[in-house]
């Protein structure tokens, strides 16, 4: 392993990023800049002309720790997107508190906020690209470590501070155990190189079958808690209500996304070194898995299956009870991280059988060819994209004035949005954010024809297609996919009663109460661009389709023959 | 190719209409009282392009003098686009050829003789109903409501008769459904209209059904729903001349009958055969001008149209054709009788409406050349003369305040001119009485149902071929070995009904027919007597403006009072409509080619015909001329069949006994069972995530390092759990 110049060549779009935060951190300290926010769009248009057009097909490079193929460059599009929207959001999201109404005299942040956001884009990128358990770690920590300082920026008030101390702290803890689990593939590999770990897990050595009895389930037993606390999934989840009812919807509006693209990228970096598809594993050396990568991939689905199914549930029986909006969107969100689990868990279940089906070219219709990678990486963008438009238009939002009447003395502070009730005919005084939040939560809800929906769908239906031709007895692999398919579907419909729930306060219900609007353009503009976005999956979902098939395939390649799993006393 | 010049003009023909429907929509309220400018000029461009039409078409077919030359078939056909279509699967997976092929369902337009004549018929009386509403409907608060639905139903009428496809025709059977229910209830706030539009709409369902049916039927049977063959594949369209040219192309037996009597049931609904005829009379509770359009002249018309279209499809089903003239014959004498006793002038001119095209259905039933002709040429007849009777009937109304119940009027002659001495052509017209217009077209129906009664009679008569080439090669003998080549199932699983189509069978139904043309003239005078003789006598509400209507509605009268006269001698001599209808593919097939004959006047059956109307007329004389109209004259005289007649039969009490009641009776348990046990069980389910979701919420402390403590735990437990599983 070897760091050329071409190394940092491939990871020219995460310079750029760094790059632009620097520039804002010092033009903020001593250029006098006043608002990062246009720099920190510019960078990201860098860093976005430079990563290029489209990935390659198959292609693999890989120099240094870094490791550039499909799922890298799906993933590096995937978050610069994502990171112009957050960032138009961020740029409007302001702690003001009743006494500054104008908001200025705490904008003094914006600098190191844009910075910071920069950073944590670059880092995410980085954890595409790692082809080295060092770089994966350092990428999620240059991801966790910025996450706290938004947090702390953004809101000074009491609950802020408690909101960004929780996060803090059970953050470290998911840090602390899923350091564990790379010391514990470390240890199976041998080497701090994915590839080389995922080598040496698939060889036919039976002497592996031993070690791996003991390390396998430590290690991701702890990769999948680290990454559960990214994903806010069961049974790191606790956070999530917490802390985006204290932070501010700018900053919900990250933690629902970025950190959730973070943890799906983990998880499907580690399901390869089972598969062996990252690593341009050719040959010989693709054809036969040993009892050791079986047993990984067989630990790894059920493990995956089992939090998907407690995760989906939890976060909407818990969703039906809130009243807050932030609160409510923070257990819609853990319930999307068990849909986005099942997608890991079918991803971790193709066998031979299943990826035989997905030659490259020539899937021209969606359902063939489309793995549980891919349709994780589809339903993904479609979540993200969802969500971050909701938190968009609740930052556009703002405030509103409480009820107040002149009679009644002096006019009473303005009231931050954040319960259900504060959206009460929305249709009336603000129609656009009205129309396009609904839009976002039926997606969300997963109607037809929204992207939501094509993303539920595919995830179905892959759950299903796993061992599709043989019987669904008690305990097979197959039922298990039966049930999740199905769990997911009645989680669905118990998701729909909270969200209708918000679109029938912003329709059907009456107030007297105005929205201010006063988050700003920028906000309001991402909230546009998250529902242009939209429309054009809704009607055209095959570009995205094309492009998750062609990321997730990278993940679920040809997997060769997988040899039985075999009991091995220690 | 096709020439660019008429298949141009065929789309004008129902985009002109829609373009007036929509501008009336769009801007009838800034339009205020011209809100009727867009829908006439619409109509009346239509009306004009129908007439182009007309004559290319009839240029195209040619003068064919005595039969000189053999009629070529005439047919256009305009592919708008694409609306749907399925790509075939490869052959030999056992399906039917149509799967095969794909399902494709182009938009297409068609032109033939027939289309061209229906055309004409629709946008010609929609024109001269839509400038009569002028007048009419002129301080109406739903003035432009009124013109945008009048422009969509003509519309949807001449798509209906131009589609090429049956499903298009389902599409606007239902668009023509839909118009006729929103004019009915045009007056929605009155309980009356919205009732009967309900009717009309629920018993149109039913005819409705058995057309989506016998469309089903016809894709499994054919592999296709195209009239006409489709370019670039292998399956001929249904009634397209290369599949009319073969004898055998037509499937009989059981399925062709199963097709046939389906259609029958469509063309009932929507023409007001028994038994589904009970929509008709109640649908006048709809503004007189669209009751003269939709309620007479057009839409109750598609029914004849379609059988007309599926002429070749009925011919190689003798017991369905049977059927046609058994409803056609038997609806025309019942509604005949209903009509004698009725007391609302209106109500007498819908049920003279449906006996009328029972007759024309009764002509259809013949299954031969003449047969369909004839329903045609009545079908034209009567379109001119019955919205002539209608227009005049709402020229009364009108006059009356909204009055329409003959006893409390009469003497009318005097008051308004114009509308009585029209009234009284469309009546002598409708009465069958020569020269008019309606003598000739019931002459041919008499007459054809005569040559099926007594065929050994015309045979004697002809003493030549034509006749006997029929006689050699029946429509029983086509269907038997058509559905030997085609169907699996045997002939004679379809002979319960063939079984109907005897000569006793055939001059039961003449006679009735020559009963109810006796029945038409007495009740149509009777009616005329009642409004315009005796003493004049005008209702209180009719107030001071009980005078002749304005010109913008008595010119409409006039107008249809010409071809009233003239149309029916017209079309005869020349023999002109006939000969251009058999031009038309459907009618131009091998089938019911050979059944044609030479133009022939009946003197017999023209005196017969006549004498019936004589007796009719000088009935209702004996009875009405120049009495008072409140009182009552020939009804004492009918005893215990007057409470049969003026009931009508007892047809919706029956209905209601029999169908309304049990439903709503059935809909009441399953609202009770929704109600308790459904509602129930959803909300019990309901509760669970609920009642889960406050479990779960007692683990939300707020304290982190119970957060902290928990996900560790989790995550310990999982790791156990899998150890312990990999180590078996």
């Amino acid at each position: 392993m070897t760091t050329s110049l071409e190394t940092f060549l491939l990871i020219a779009p995460e310079i750029a990023l760094v790059v632009a935060a620097l520039v804002v951190f010092l033009a903020g300290a001593f250029a006098n800049l006043q608002s990062g926010w246009p720099v920190a769009v510019a960078g990201i248009a860098i860093a976005m002309f430079l990563s290029g057009g489209t990935p390659d097909d198959g292609g693999t490079v890989t120099s240094g720790p870094v490791s550039i193929d499909g799922f890298s460059l799906g993933v590096r599009w995937l978050v610069l997107v994502l990171g112009g929207i957050l960032a138009l959001v961020q740029s409007g999201d302001t702690f003001r508190t009743a006494t500054s109404r104008s908001g200025t005299a705490l904008r003094w942040g914006t600098c190191e906020e844009a910075g910071t956001f920069l950073l944590l884009l670059a880092g995410l990128s980085l954890v595409g690209v790692a082809n080295d358990l060092v770089l994966l770690f350092a990428g999620l920590e240059l991801v966790s470590i910025p996450t706290y300082i938004l947090l702390a920026l953004k809101r000074i008030d009491a609950r802020g501070q408690e909101a960004s101390l929780k996060y803090f702290f059970l953050s470290l803890v998911a840090s602390a155990l899923f350091l564990y689990a790379l010391v514990c593939l470390y240890g199976i590999g041998g080497s701090t190189s994915l590839a080389e770990i995922s080598a040496r897990l698939r060889s036919p050595d039976d002497r592996l079958a031993g070690m791996a009895t003991v390390l396998l389930p430590v290690a991701l037993g702890m990769a999948m808690s680290g990454a559960a606390f990214r994903l806010a999934a069961v049974p790191m989840h606790f956070y999530a209500p917490d802390v985006y009812e204290g932070t501010s919807p700018g900053n919900a509006a990250l933690l629902s996304t970025l950190p959730k693209v973070a943890g799906i990228v983990v998880l499907l970096r580690l399901l390869a070194l089972g598969t062996g598809g990252a690593f341009g594993m050719a040959g010989a050396q693709a054809a036969v898995a040993g009892p050791a990568a079986t047993a990984y991939m067989t630990l790894f689905w059920q493990l995956a299956a089992i939090l998907a199914g407690l995760t989906m549930t939890v976060g909407n029986v818990m969703a039906l009870l809130q009243t807050n909006l932030r609160r409510l969107l923070a257990c819609s969100s853990i319930a999307h991280a068990g849909y986005l689990l099942v997608g890991v868990a079918t991803a971790a279940a193709a066998d031979s059988a299943l990826s035989g089906r997905l030659v490259p070219g020539t899937d021209t219709s969606w359902t063939s060819g489309l793995g549980g990678s891919s349709a994780t990486l589809f339903y993904l963008a479609t979540y993200v994209l969802a969500t971050a438009g909701v938190f968009a238009a609740l930052t556009y939002l703002g405030h509103r004035w409480p009820e107040w009447s002149a009679t009644a003395g002096s006019r009473p502070p303005r009231e931050e949005i954040s319960t259900v009730d504060d959206l009460n005919g929305l249709s009336g005084t603000n129609p656009v954010a009205a129309c396009s939040i609904a839009l976002f939560l039926l997606s969300l809800a997963g109607i037809p024809p929204l992207p939501g929906f094509w993303g539920k769908l595919s995830l179905a239906i892959t759950a299903l297609e796993v061992d599709w031709n043989s019987s669904a007895t008690w305990g097979s692999r197959r039922a298990a996919f039966l049930a999740l398919a199905i769990l997911l579907v009645i989680n669905a419909a118990i998701a729909a009663a909270y969200y209708l729930r918000i679109i029938a306060a912003m329709y059907f219900r009456s107030t007297k109460r105005g929205v201010q609007a006063d988050g700003g353009i920028a906000a309001g503009l991402a909230m546009l661009i998250c529902m242009a976005l939209l429309i054009v999956v809704t009607f055209q979902p095959r570009g995205l389709f094309a492009a998750s098939s062609r990321a997730g395939r990278v993940i679920s390649a040809p997997t060769g023959t997988l040899v039985a799993p075999q009991v091995v006393s220690p | 190719m096709q020439p660019l010049f008429p298949a141009t003009l065929l789309v004008l023909v129902p985009l002109l209409p829609l373009v007036g429907a929509i501008c009336t929509v769009l801007l009838g309220r800034r339009l205020g009282p011209r809100a009727h400018l867009p829908a006439v000029a619409g109509i009346a461009g239509a009306a004009a392009v129908a007439l182009i039409l007309l004559l290319t078409t009839y240029a195209e077919v040619g003068h064919g003098g005595a039969h000189s030359e053999p009629v070529r078939p005439v047919e256009m056909i305009t592919t708008l686009w694409q609306w749907a279509s399925v790509e075939g699967t490869p052959a030999g997976e056992g399906l039917t050829s149509g799967a095969q092929q794909g399902f494709s369902i182009p938009v297409t337009l068609r032109l033939d003789p027939l289309t061209a004549t229906l055309l004409v018929i629709i946008t010609g009386v929609g024109l001269l109903v839509a400038i009569y509403s002028i007048g009419y409907l002129h301080d109406d608060p739903g003035y432009p409501r009124f013109f945008a639905l009048v422009s969509m139903f003509v519309f949807s009428m001449s798509m209906l008769v131009a589609a090429s496809n049956f499903l298009l025709v389902y599409v606007f059977w239902e668009a023509v459904g839909a118009c006729s229910y929103l004019l009915i209830g045009f007056w929605y706030s009155k309980p009356e209209a919205a009732r009967a539009a309900k009717k009309a709409f629920l018993v149109n369902r039913v005819g409705d059904f058995g057309l989506a049916i016998a469309t089903f039927l016809l894709w499994m049977t054919y592999g296709t729903l195209n009239f006409h063959d489709t370019p670039n594949s292998a399956i001929e369209g249904i009634l397209s001349q290369t599949r009319l040219a073969d004898p055998g192309g037509i499937v009989g037996g059981v399925i062709g009958t199963a097709i046939c009597l389906l259609l029958l049931l469509a063309a009932c609904g929507k023409s007001a055969q028994m038994p589904l005829h009970v929509w008709l009379p109640d649908a006048m509770e709809g503004p007189t001008p669209a009751s003269a359009l939709i309620h007479a002249a057009t839409m109750v018309t598609a029914g004849i149209y379609l059988i007309t279209r599926c002429a070749p499809l009925f011919v190689a089903c003798p017991g369905a054709l049977a059927m046609v003239s058994i409803v056609g014959a038997t609806t025309a004498l019942v509604a005949a009788l209903i009509a004698t006793v009725q007391n609302d002038l209106k109500r007498v001119l819908a049920y003279s409406t449906i006996s009328q095209l029972g007759y024309m259905f009764a002509s259809l039933g013949t299954g031969t050349m003449l047969g369909f002709t004839a329903a045609i040429f009545h079908l034209v007849t009567h379109a001119f003369f019955k919205a002539l009777l209608f227009l005049g009937a709402g020229s009364v109304m009108h006059a009356m305040g909204g009055v329409i119940d003959m006893r409390r009027f009469g003497g009318l002659r005097k008051v308004m001119p114009i509308t009585a001495a029209t009234f009284l052509i469309g009546s002598l017209a409708l009465s069958g009485v020569p020269p008019f217009a309606g003598f000739f077209s019931k002459d041919e129906i008499l007459a054809t149902l005569h040559a099926k009664a007594y065929p050994s009679a015309h045979a004697q008569e002809h003493g030549d071929l034509p006749v006997a080439a029929g006689a050699d090669r029946s429509p029983l003998h086509l269907a038997a070995y058509s559905s030997d080549a085609h169907a699996a199932t045997p002939a004679g699983a379809a002979v319960g009904l063939d079984s109907l189509n005897t000569p006793a069978v055939w001059q039961t139904l003449f006679w009735m027919s020559l009963v109810t043309a006796g029945l038409t003239a007495f009740y149509t005078f009777r009616a005329v007597f009642m409004t315009f003789t005796g003493p004049v006598r005008v209702p209180p509400e009719a107030g001071h403006h009980a005078h002749e209507s304005p010109p913008v509605m008595t010119w409409p009268l006039i107008i249809l009072a010409v071809p009233s006269v003239l149309a029916g001698w017209l079309l005869f001599s020349t023999d002109a409509l006939a000969h251009f209808l058999s031009a038309t593919p459907s009618l131009w097939a091998e089938s019911v080619r050979h059944t044609a004959t030479p133009l022939e006047f009946h003197w017999d059956l023209a005196i017969q015909g006549t004498l019936a109307a004589a007796i009719g007329i000088a009935v209702a004389a004996i009875g009405h001329l120049g009495r008072r109209s409140d009182l009552p004259q020939m009804e004492r005289y009918l005893g215990p069949l007057e409470p049969l007649f003026a009931n009508k039969f007892y047809f919706d009490q029956i209905y209601q006994a029999l169908i309304v009641k049990p439903l709503e009776g059935l809909a009441l348990l399953a609202a009770l069972f929704d109600r308790s046990v459904i509602d129930g069980l959803v909300d019990g389910v309901a509760r669970i995530p609920v009642a889960l979701g406050s479990l779960v919420r007692n683990m939300q402390s707020g304290l982190l390092q119970r957060y902290a403590l928990a996900g560790v735990m989790g995550v310990l437990a999982i790791v156990y759990a899998l150890a312990w599983q990999l180590r078996g």
